[in-house]
């Protein structure tokens, strides 16, 4: 049983990243780049940041660092607790990477982020091309403490959401849009001791019927017992806007009804973490119950998505 | 040069005979062009390789300062300073005369300002510059702080002594060049992203009002608004499709300079200030007209 409802919007375009900061919700509207907060005691929405240059996934660090995909900037930032805005300077082989949508850090600080490529152009001289690859890559301090990237993936398409488990030996990947080739895949690669990806397993398929091509994952967090809480699907086609409750071997053990639609980022929130608060690519906040899960605590800062 | 006649006029301004002569080469993304008469040479940046050069006939490219913050649009005060508009630095500074690096303003009422794009001093002293927002996006030229704080992108206006900072047109888009027409009566702004050239009257304190679009650029050709510059008789010369547009003082297109690439900004320079110097993101070309151009950086400057 889910209870959906509608908590703020609509924003204009869509809103993004979603997270439990253990007194609210952060979440960012895209479109509008803005970086919101909507306060479960009062009810009240307020605008943290504006001027975000389409920032979108949002995740917090080992030390409370609030961090987000910029995919308007091609980087990963750093909202700076004094109001200023850090860019974590890092190039790929020496080559700018593309948009940013997604992240999430590890308990060793590192910055996993999905890299697909966004058609939206940023104003102004294109000095720096994208890559003909989107992948997940990661970010790491290296031995001066300077940021630097590393590709993770070599076989996806348009990585749109990721999420490590709890024990943060298996990274699960979301790969593929409507509009990119193949179908949309839901993947789980082991992380090999020496932190590269091993050979992954597909653990869900989206695929096509008259109506077009079924929306795949768009973001995933964990629920208490290690299951992934996934957001998937549109009106437009298949079996409709859902909240999926899938094992870590892919066996799909629930399904929520959404009342909006294409939801597109998930967080657990509240006390009790048992509060699922969902963003929509159409501008609005949901929250809900699914059931009686609960999300996964990880120690310190919600590390949501 | 190849040159695009769209009135007679244009014949009294720019010779089809002229060479185009590529000067300069291996930039990333040159900009900020200002001759600096006192010693014959060229300054210009490099946004993207966060470097100010010198060019001077005979020598060639030298470095000035490196890095130079992302330093953008460039001009030279009625003392000879290098007076800069920052872009990434977030500041207007100036070159002293001992070398040294002065910012003149990072903050407006404590406020930390945008992005200084393009720059112009005043006969008065005042510095007048635009202000957009192009540091927080565009990769590969981004502020270490990528917050914006001002909620309008402005052209601002500093005054003689320093003392008085005023931002007197905030409903550009996106502000980029600006000149001052011969007489100084007149301010002319153009908008990147609207793509068009602004006018402004300018009154005797320096404070500027009755903002009326003057010209539309138009062409389908790689190209759009950017540095600005006026000829003694008053023509408006702005970087567009195609190249430079020469613009009548009353707002119609006189003709194109056709350059084969993105033209960024010119200058005036030589002794007779008849050269037009031209950056685009590679390389800086050098073409002589046949109207001086207004001359920069104070005394004997023509």
């Amino acid at each position: 049983m889910s209870t959906f409802e509608r908590i703020a919007g609509p924003f204009e375009g869509e809103v993004g990243g979603v997270l439990w900061d253990g007194e609210a919700v952060l979440f960012t509207t895209v479109d509008e780049h803005r970086l919101m907060r909507f306060d479960p005691a009062s009810g009240d929405t307020t605008e943290l940041r504006r001027y975000t240059n389409r920032a979108k996934g949002l995740a917090f660090g080992p030390n409370g660092e609030l961090y987000s995909a910029q995919e308007g900037g091609r980087r990963i930032i750093e909202f700076m607790p004094d109001g200023s805005v850090t860019a974590l300077k890092a190039l790929l082989d020496g080559r700018y990477h593309n948009n940013p949508c997604d992240l999430t850090v590890d308990r060793g600080g590192r910055i996993w982020f999905c890299d697909p490529f966004h058609p939206i152009r940023i104003f102004g001289p294109a000095f720096f091309p994208p890559l003909s690859e989107g992948s997940v890559l990661r970010l790491h301090r290296d031995d001066r403490r300077n940021w630097a990237l590393r590709r993770m993936t070599f076989d996806t398409v348009s990585p749109r959401a990721l999420v490590l488990s709890a024990d943060e030996k298996m990274l699960f990947v979301a790969d593929g849009e409507p509009s990119s080739a193949g179908d949309r895949e839901l993947r789980a690669y082991p992380i090999r001791s020496d932190g590269s990806l091993s050979q992954p397993t597909v653990l869900h398929c989206f695929g096509s019927d008259t109506n077009g091509a079924h929306r795949g994952i768009e973001g995933m967090c964990m629920d208490a017992d290690g299951n992934l809480v996934a957001c998937a699907g549109w009106k437009q086609s298949g079996p409709g806007p859902l909240i999926y409750a899938i094992t870590p071997r892919g066996r799909i053990v629930e399904t929520y009804e959404f009342p909006g639609d294409q939801p597109t980022r998930c967080t657990f929130g509240g006390a009790d973490l048992d509060t699922l608060y969902v963003t929509t690519a159409t501008g609005e906040l949901y929250r809900g119950n699914i059931g009686k899960r609960q999300g996964l605590g990880r120690g310190g800062a919600q590390n949501g998505h | 040069m190849d040159i695009e006649v769209r009135h007679p006029a244009m014949h009294e301004i720019a010779d089809i005979e002229a060479p185009l002569v590529q000067i300069a080469r291996g930039t990333t993304f040159a900009e900020g062009p200002v001759w600096d008469h006192r010693n014959g040479r060229l300054y210009f940046t490099d946004i993207i390789e966060d470097t100010i050069w010198q060019w001077t006939p005979g020598i060639g490219m030298e470095t000035v300062i490196h890095p130079s913050g992302h330093a953008d649009g460039m001009t030279i005060d009625h003392q000879g300073r290098l007076v800069v508009a920052g872009w990434a630095s977030r500041s207007v500074w100036r070159r002293e005369h001992d070398g040294s690096l002065l910012p003149l303003v990072t903050h407006y009422h404590g406020t930390k300002i945008n992005t200084p794009n393009d720059i112009v001093v005043h006969s008065s002293g005042a510095i007048y510059w635009t202000d957009g927002d192009g540091a927080f996006y565009i990769p590969g030229m981004e502020s270490e702080d990528l917050q914006r704080y001002l909620d309008f992108n402005a052209v601002f206006r500093l005054s003689p002594d320093g003392l008085h900072l005023t931002p007197v047109i905030t409903d550009f888009v996106f502000p980029n060049g600006l000149v001052f027409s011969p007489d100084e009566k007149r301010l002319y702004v153009n908008d990147t992203r609207q793509s068009l050239v602004r006018v402004f009257d300018v009154d005797r304190n320096g404070d500027v009002s009755n903002g009326r679009t003057f010209y539309e650029l138009q062409g389908l050709e790689v190209g759009h608004a950017d540095g600005m510059k006026v000829d003694q008789r008053g023509n408006l010369y702005c970087t567009g499709p195609a190249g430079i547009h020469v613009i009548s003082p009353d707002g119609n297109l006189l003709g194109r300079l056709k350059i084969p690439a993105e033209c960024t900004n010119m200058a005036w320079g030589d002794e007779d200030w008849k050269t037009l110097f031209i950056t685009t993101h590679h390389a800086i070309y050098r073409v002589r007209l046949k109207i001086p151009g207004i001359p920069v950086g104070g005394n004997n400057a023509g």
